[in-house]
């Protein structure tokens, strides 16, 4: 989803592997992420406002302890800098005009077959802060904050009727830093590069109290945090995005920026994380993503090419295949305009045999042609 | 069934020719009962329509509203938002807190210009309200750019055609007057009103932006709950399963309720304006089944030959008591459907009027579009039919009753009815209205009071007093006669003591009215010397300093405490008495809580006083209270006592220690200590202040000076104000005095109707006359007299039961209402004056009478 908050405003592209300095300003005259930057968390953790865009993300797979029950979620905050000049308030006000936040909160209940789903915005002040020297975000119906015990996350999510999921997350690998240099490159343009942090593992325990009763669940998570000062591009016409988190303990992220003409974007990568944290990744010549299958949205009527499979080649173990299937058909986030709908869902990962091999959530964004009209 | 179809059979062969015959008389007749109903269901609508937007005019943007978090005070504080984000995290409402107030634009000359209603929102935050997805509401494309005008100082929008009426394009700056301050407005952008209801007075801004316009940083008004799936709306467990979540944990403070209660509520603060209308709109009706009554009647003598004829042939008596009264029922239906239209027109005439109203006394208003309701209709088509038919039911026994032989023999001159010439009813009516004064006042819901008692005297006086005036004609035509000595006069008052039924019922049709309006006249003559008496005795001080270009008891933001601050201090003035008031909440309704200089007010300050300050003891661990009259009556304090008030810091206790007169409204004013006010009410906010100057000032130069430096405040000197107080004195007798316009035009529509039927009934009289060689002059004259001598008849008999009413209306149903003790004044002059029109008129209508009579028998 997080591809998705850059019709709003913003958008990268990814043009080539080699090094490109990045300015100390973007041309709105944000901060731009430096390389060879080492995150000094907590702090780090918590809001950097003096940037033009971040996000918080949370996606993962949860079981009922006492019950044979599936679930999947999506947690998101995002946060939109306003003017580059505009003064950076510690005490909380109100009504504060410097920083947008934005929430995307969802939950996919697969046994029943139902997904919901809401978005809010807000400004920053009484509904929306984040701590700019931790984790602590309280946005609308999502809190996140770092525990003092083993780097451990809570975060509660609300949705409607009063439901809410309430969740622990203990990381069970080192945190991710993405890109050469610490820096995650979106684009040739100069300042297109963000600090991309990722927990790829995080193992979930808590309750989610759904319909007025309680249920313990436990699972698995990811989380990135991401921080920069991007622009948006030319030609693109959406993103497919995903992160699988297989049964052997590794992780593989893949993304593709779509082109208008049907192709991926050079900058289109996949990532994979191995069981000690470590990464390598290929760009767009290096796999492909091919759809296998597809669901025609009866809100809205789009059609999302939701069952994938993603053939990449390893640079040390050569060929592999993944094929994405939905664990549910409807997780269509449809937001508040119509035509910023996206998909983003939890599905489950088969090998080329068909053999499941893991968990994954699948993002498929600007299938209503309006981001597509905004990237343009 | 036969006799029912036999019915409508002569209705149509006997009832309708007569009317063919008559037709100008019935269209009278119906367009009276539509007058009547239309005068009762236009109060209706434009009550409804002048009160029913009472003031949420942010939902012109965000759409309805489920819930309101509000405090006693009606006042918040920004801080209050903290200890609500808890419950903001919830996806299944949303919180929209809310801050308005009045500004008043500034003409080319830097004078007042139009008043507009200034609404702050978070702008943001709407993008998340489904209403505003489904109206596509649009602030203009700027999203890029929202931290331009997101939280600025100075950006507003409104709609098109406010902007067109100011004569301002986007981008433009408005001048405006808000908290006794100058201040500037930029207008961002039009909004495109097409979409939405948006008023031409209305001004939206960011929060935080009108919070600074209006010179009131960190306040908010209330705090609206709309829930986010509004196509649950409808199902009362759904809302009710929202309101217990969201009161769960709602700060002790704060109240929630359904947006309806808070209609419900402001309702119940016009409760006792609307009921007096409400009464006042039934003289209408009222005087018009007399007429009916009247006309019917006069119909039945007409036709009695016809009717002695009929029962001759066989024509069964009910057949004929049924086809008199469908005779009823049809004037009762048209006149009421044409009613309905009628009380469309006048919904639409009186609105503004109304809405002025309730804007000066009660709260800030705007109209609605007027709207007709199926419940409108039935209750115009009930109220008209039902009147109608009980007017017809006697002249249908009357007919019923016909002697066939004997009026074959006699001719058509009626017996009339026989009631009308027995004085016993009308005597045991006015007694039966003084036991009614004894009832204790009816308790209405928002803490009002009515009159009960008051009305029930009222209406017993008004219907036995129209009985009895028929005997006050005869016995005063009686008295005259023997001093007439020509033919005409002569000739006048014969008939007159002869008293026919007819000549009874004229004079009581219009005695009903000529009894209202003189029990009015009273009352609001009064009123107004009361509050004169009041402002000579109140108003001591020099000057008088309030908010500029802001009237109304709904529309006001109160000075900005730094303005008033070095206003005081400026060297002329010797002593300031400010004024704080906030809004507080009784067990029941609302009340007004007030800042004031306690010593001051109780030594120096000079008030009308009915129970000094010292001569009550104020109840130990209460806060004490200078309390007026309204409020002393309305919470039982008038022999001390004490009363807990509901405000921003909690529940208070205050206890009275004297009882001030105070006519500035109805809810009640408790004073306390100025500190306690400001710590109670968490606010530093004054309303006015009344300068005292030091000796041998010039007041209207320091005036004006003073004008100068503060050019956001209204600076009045003592007659000033009271122009002013009285121009909203006069605005709330409006809808009155209308009201009673329309009962008079009714009463003489009547009168000219009442003696068209006389002379009708008279013809062989003057047909005896004539031959005798009574000439067409002195037939005019006589009957212009006869007219004149009603209408003189109509205005002693209403005169007397007007000064009954008078008396009732100050001195039971004004105590009770409202909790006022007025002066009773007799205007004399006035009461002069209407008997000259009721005579000129009465003698107009009898000429016109007999003119179309001989024209007729033409």
């Amino acid at each position: 989803m997080r591809f998705l908050f850059f019709n709003y405003f913003f958008i990268f592209q990814i043009l080539s592997a080699e090094w490109i300095q990045p300015p100390d300003r973007s041309p709105k005259g944000y901060l731009v992420p430096s390389p060879d930057y080492t995150p000094n968390f907590p702090r780090d953790h918590g809001s950097h406002p003096k940037y033009g865009i971040e996000w918080w993300y949370w996606v993962g797979h949860l079981k009922s302890v006492n019950e044979k029950r599936n679930f999947g979620f999506q947690s998101t905050v995002f946060r939109i800098a306003g003017s580059p000049e505009g003064k950076i308030y510690n005490s909380i006000r109100s009504f504060g005009n410097q920083n947008l936040f934005l929430v995307h909160s969802a939950l996919s209940d697969l046994g029943n077959k139902k997904y919901i789903h809401h978005e809010r915005v807000y400004r920053e002040g009484w509904q929306a802060k984040a701590s700019l020297d931790n984790l602590d975000l309280s946005v609308g119906g999502i809190e996140a904050k770092l525990l003092t015990e083993k780097n451990q996350q809570q975060v509660i999510t609300r949705y409607q009727n009063g439901d809410r999921l309430e969740l622990t997350f203990s990381p069970l690998k080192p945190l991710i830093v993405f890109g050469d240099r610490g820096l995650s490159r979106k684009g040739e343009s100069p300042p297109a590069v963000s600090w991309y942090w990722s927990y790829t593992r995080l193992q979930a325990t808590g309750k989610l109290f759904q319909n007025g009763k309680e249920v313990s669940v436990k699972g698995i998570a990811w989380m990135d945090h991401e921080i920069s000062s991007s622009q948006l591009g030319d030609g693109l016409e959406g993103w497919d995005w995903t992160c699988m988190q297989l049964k052997d303990g590794t992780e593989v992220k893949a993304y593709r920026l779509r082109t208008k003409d049907g192709g991926s974007d050079p900058w289109s990568a996949v990532y994979w994380i191995d069981t000690n944290g470590k990464t390598v990744e290929v760009y767009a010549d290096q796999f492909k993503w091919e759809s296998e299958d597809q669901w025609k949205s009866p809100k809205t009527g789009l059609i999302y090419p939701n069952t994938v499979r993603i053939t990449a080649f390893h640079p040390d173990y050569g060929k592999r295949v993944y094929r994405i299937r939905p664990l549910l058909d409807s997780q269509e986030f449809t937001g508040t305009r119509s035509d910023n709908a996206y998909w983003e869902g939890a599905c489950e990962v088969l090998n080329n045999e068909g053999v499941p091999i893991g968990k994954a959530y699948l993002e498929l964004a600007g299938y209503g042609g309006g981001l597509g009209a905004r990237l343009n | 069934m036969l006799s029912f179809r036999l019915a409508i059979l002569l209705l149509f062969r006997t009832t309708f020719r007569h009317w063919r015959k008559n037709l100008g008389s019935y269209f009278l007749l119906v367009g009276i009962v539509a007058v009547g109903v239309g005068a009762f269901n236009g109060i209706r609508q434009a009550s409804r329509s002048a009160s029913a937007n009472f003031g949420l005019f942010n939902q012109a943007v965000s759409g309805q509203s489920d819930f309101l978090i509000e405090s006693s005070t009606q006042r918040l504080n920004s801080n209050i938002l903290q200890d609500l984000a808890q419950i903001s995290k919830e996806p299944d409402w949303h919180l929209l807190p809310v801050i308005e107030g009045s500004v008043t634009s500034l003409d080319s000359n830097g004078s007042p210009d139009q008043q507009l209603r200034l609404v702050g929102l978070d702008l943001l935050s709407l993008a998340n309200l489904p209403s505003l997805m489904e109206s596509k509401f649009d602030f203009g494309k700027e999203e890029p750019n929202w931290y331009e005008w997101l939280g600025s100082e100075n950006f507003v929008w409104i709609g098109s055609e406010a902007g067109r009426k100011l004569g301002i394009e986007e981008g433009d700056e408005i001048s405006f007057f808000a908290s006794g301050r100058v201040r500037e407005m930029v207008v961002r952008k039009f909004i495109d009103a097409s979409s939405v209801s948006f008023p031409d007075d209305l001004v939206i801004g960011d929060l935080p932006t009108v919070q600074n316009l209006l010179s009131r940083k960190g306040e908010l008004n209330r705090i609206e709950v709309i829930v986010d799936q509004i196509e649950m709306r409808e199902n009362l467990n759904f809302l009710q399963g929202i309101k217990d979540r969201i009161s769960k944990n709602l700060p002790k403070n704060l109240t929630l309720k359904a947006t309806q209660n808070r209609a419900a509520d402001r309702a119940s603060m016009t409760a006792a304006f609307r009921l007096n209308l409400t009464i006042l709109s039934l003289i209408a009706i009222l005087v018009g089944a007399y007429l009916i009554l009247q006309a019917l009647d006069a119909a039945v003598v007409r036709r009695r030959a016809e009717v002695a004829t009929l029962i001759s042939l066989g024509v069964n008596r009910g057949v004929l008591f049924i086809t008199f009264l469908f005779e009823s029922a049809v004037i009762g239906v048209l006149g009421s459907i044409l009613g309905i239209g009628v009380g469309w027109f006048f919904a639409f005439l009186s609105a503004q009027m109304l809405a002025d109203t309730v804007n000066a006394l009660y709260f800030a208003t705007t109209i609605e579009a007027i709207s007709l309701t199926l419940q409108d209709c039935l209750f115009g088509l009930c109220l008209g039919f039902l009147f109608t038919l009980l007017a017809g039911w006697l002249p249908a026994r009357d007919a019923m009753q016909t002697p066939p032989a004997q009026i074959l023999s006699r001719g058509d001159w009626s017996p009339g009815f026989s009631w009308l010439r027995k004085s016993r009813v009308g005597i045991v009516l006015i007694l039966s209205g003084l036991i009614f004064l004894v009832f204790p006042p009816f308790p209405l819901a928002g803490g009002g009071k009515m009159a009960i008692g008051g009305f029930l005297a009222s209406g017993c006086w008004i219907l036995g007093a129209a009985l009895l005036s028929g005997h006050v004609l005869v016995r005063l035509a009686g008295l005259i006669k023997p001093y007439c000595a020509g033919p005409i006069t002569r000739l006048v008052f014969s008939r007159l003591q002869d008293g026919s039924s007819r000549h009874r019922l004229s004079v009581a049709g219009l005695v009903v009215a000529v009894g209202m309006v003189t029990g009015m006249f009273q009352m609001v003559d009064s009123f107004r010397i009361t509050i004169e008496e009041w402002f000579d005795v109140r108003f001591q001080a020099d000057l008088y300093v309030s908010e500029r270009g802001v009237t109304g008891a709904g529309t006001i933001n109160g000075i900005d405490p730094l303005v008033m601050d070095k206003l005081v201090h400026e060297n002329m003035v010797s002593y300031a008495d400010i004024v704080y008031i906030s809004y507080a909440k009784p067990p029941e309704g609302i009340t007004i809580l007030s800042g004031v200089d306690m010593k001051a007010w109780s030594t120096q300050i000079r008030q009308l006083w009915l129970k000094k300050p010292g001569s009550l003891k104020p109840v130990e661990g209460c806060e004490p209270a200078l309390i007026s009259e309204t409020f002393a009556r309305r919470f039982d304090l008038i022999d001390g006592g004490f009363i807990e008030l509901d405000t921003m810091t909690g529940k208070k206790k205050i206890s009275p220690i004297g009882i001030f007169s105070d006519y500035g409204n109805e809810f009640g004013t408790a004073a306390v200590d100025i500190p306690i006010w400001k710590e109670w009410t968490q606010s530093e906010r004054p309303i006015n202040v009344s300068l005292y100057l030091g000796k041998g000032s010039n007041v209207n130069e320091i005036r004006d000076q003073l004008r100068l430096s503060y050019p956001g405040l209204d600076v009045r000197n003592a007659s000033e104000l009271r122009d002013v107080a009285l121009g909203i004195f006069e605005q709330t007798f409006k809808a009155t005095s209308a009201l009673n316009g329309i009962g008079l035009m009714v009463a003489f529509a009547g009168l000219l109707l009442g003696l068209f039927a006389i002379f009708d009934e008279s013809s062989r009289t003057w047909f005896t006359l004539d031959y005798l060689g009574f000439s067409r002059k002195q037939f005019l004259l006589t009957a212009g007299l006869e007219g004149a001598a009603i209408g003189m008849g109509a205005w002693i008999s209403g005169s007397l039961v007007g000064v009954a009413l008078g008396w009732l209306l100050i001195n039971v149903i004004n105590v009770q209402s409202f909790g006022w003790t007025l002066q009773w004044h007799l205007p004399w002059t006035d009461f002069v004056i209407f008997g000259l029109l009721l005579f000129a008129i009465g003698f107009l209508s009898g000429v016109l009478s007999a003119a179309l009579w001989i024209r007729k028998q033409k």
